[in-house]
């Protein structure tokens, strides 16, 4: 204000603070121009674009967090399928091991009973060795003992009776000794 | 001015308003046709081309002439249109852009080499916008107010003891309908008109010292000529830049005031 | 706006209209009250109203405007 009061007091000519006609013109005719180009056409463009792109950086960023979210899904998956074929193999081997282990108790048990019948196989055939051992030498005694008698004796065997005694008693003791012996 | 006048000796003369101001037609005979006049009609192509050429068929992805013409959108938007209109503010930012542009060149051409005349220094091309925008207000004040509550919200504001209103009243309603718009015009005006003065006072100080009368003495004056143009020409152009954001800055602040009543 | 719920753009809004009332309210003022006092003077042929116009107007512009924005 003060300087256009200054200026005006200058002022020699025309006064600059009353506006020439034409001007007043030319500048209604530039404003409506301006406002009708500018404003009314190319401004609402300009503000749909601007709309435009706040919705594609919204609708980048929703993508963005869909993405993150699905591949943090995947990940859990991922994570939750090796974690249970981590239990599954674990179980297996749990598993084989009870099955190995009880493998080998059978084979042990197998063993131990094929030893045992092996022994008794033996123990078996052993007594009846021993039997049959016992029997013929029995016999043979026997014989022997009559022969020697009968050698020592002669032909005097009228006492049978008395004889038969003392076989047997000779028997009975021998075998007394021999089962001892045996044993 | 008369202490710019006394500094120059006789034979430099001090350019004058006159001179500076009242310029001659371009073509003799077409009166109305004059420099502020083309440079005003320069100025309009100059703004409608070049919103033309970035927002025609904006993308998304701006590039180009649409990234600078969309910062100077984006500067109206965040710091003319919102503060003021709030939620309306993309209603009016048609108009409040085209009022920025417009006046931004209009000023911008006092300092582009060839042009170097503002054309708001001449007070037609302020007063026109402010009028425009003066009457849009009052329209707008009716609209949505009432013509009733629009003056009674405008001179009576809420809250004072009655006697005082009486007193007050005149002063609102001459500081809103007439001041108002009147210094709207003239702050735009003014400061145009002082700065291409000074400018051009400094100007041809300079051009007269060092070539149309160049002696060992004045020699140092006309390189402070010089000089202080080019600090003034820097100078004028944060003006130029200033005043008209201030410009669409009030035209934002009447068409809020009219859209609420004030408190 | 005393109906409507108060916006976080109305301090800055209030701020800039008081800023841009002050001078707007002050030439207001003086004009019509000092325009006032300089017609009281002529018609009464005295030259003490003008200055009272003026100083009152001052002092109700400056009054209107701390009632307005001013608490």
């Amino acid at each position: 204000m003060t300087t256009a009061a200054t200026l005006l007091a200058a002022e020699e000519g025309a006064n600059p603070l009353i506006p020439h006609v034409y001007e007043l013109v030319v500048g209604i005719f530039a404003f409506f121009a301006v406002v009708l180009v500018v404003g009314k056409i190319l401004v609402p463009r300009i503000q749909k674009t601007l709309a435009e792109r706040t919705d594609a950086i919204e609708g980048g960023i929703k993508r963005a967090e869909e993405a993150q979210a699905e591949a943090q899904a995947l990940q859990q998956q991922y994570r939750d399928q090796l974690a249970e074929a981590r239990h599954e193999a674990a179980r297996l081997r749990e598993e084989a091991r009870e099955q190995a282990a009880q493998i080998k108790a059978e084979l042990r048990e197998e063993a131990q009973a094929e030893a045992r019948r092996l022994v008794e196989a033996a123990h078996a055939q052993i007594e009846a060795d021993r039997q049959q051992a016992f029997a013929q030498l029995r016999t043979e005694i026997g014989r022997l003992s009559t022969d020697l008698a009968s050698r020592i004796v002669g032909e005097s065997l009228e006492d049978e009776a008395r004889q038969r005694r003392t076989v047997d008693r000779f028997l009975d003791e021998l075998e007394g000794s021999g089962a001892q012996a045996v044993r | 001015m008369t202490a710019l006048t006394v500094l120059a000796d006789d034979q430099f003369g001090a350019p004058t308003p006159d001179e500076l101001f009242n310029l001659p037609p371009i073509i003799a005979g077409v009166d109305w046709f004059t420099k502020p006049v083309l440079l005003a009609l320069l100025s309009t192509i100059l703004v409608i081309g070049v919103c033309w050429a970035a927002f025609a068929s904006p993308k998304v992805v701006p590039r180009g002439v649409q990234n600078v013409v969309e910062y100077g959108y984006m500067f109206v938007r965040d710091q003319v249109a919102r503060p003021f209109l709030g939620k309306d503010a993309d209603r009016w930012m048609g108009l409040l852009v085209s009022v920025f542009f417009l006046v931004l060149i209009w000023n911008v051409m006092g300092v582009i080499p060839l042009a170097q005349f503002p054309v708001a220094s001449h007070i037609a091309f302020p007063a026109v916008l402010a009028l425009s925008i003066y009457a849009l207000k009052v329209y707008l004040g009716v609209k949505h107010q009432g013509a009733g509550g629009y003056f009674k919200n405008m001179m009576f504001p809420p809250g004072l003891p009655k006697p005082i209103y009486l007193l007050l009243a005149p002063i609102e309603f001459l500081s809103n309908m007439i001041i108002a718009p009147f210094t709207h015009a003239v702050r735009l005006f003014a400061n145009m008109f002082a700065g291409h003065m000074l400018i051009a006072f400094f100007s041809m100080v300079g051009f007269w010292f060092l070539f149309e009368k160049l002696t060992p003495l004045g020699a140092g004056v006309g390189v402070v000529g010089v000089i202080m143009t080019i600090i003034l020409t820097g100078f004028e152009m944060f003006i130029q830049f200033l005043q008209a954001f201030l410009f669409a800055m009030l035209a934002a602040m009447y068409i809020g005031g009219s859209l609420h009543p004030e408190h | 706006m005393s109906e409507q719920e108060r916006r976080p753009e109305d301090d800055g809004q209030d701020f800039a209209n008081a800023a841009w009332s002050i001078p707007s309210s002050l030439l207001a003022g003086m004009a019509i009250y000092g325009g006032g006092g300089w017609l009281l003077d002529r018609w009464l042929d005295t030259s003490a109203f003008f200055p009272i116009g003026v100083v009152l107007g001052v002092v109700l512009s400056v009054y209107l405007v701390y009632r307005k924005y001013g608490r």
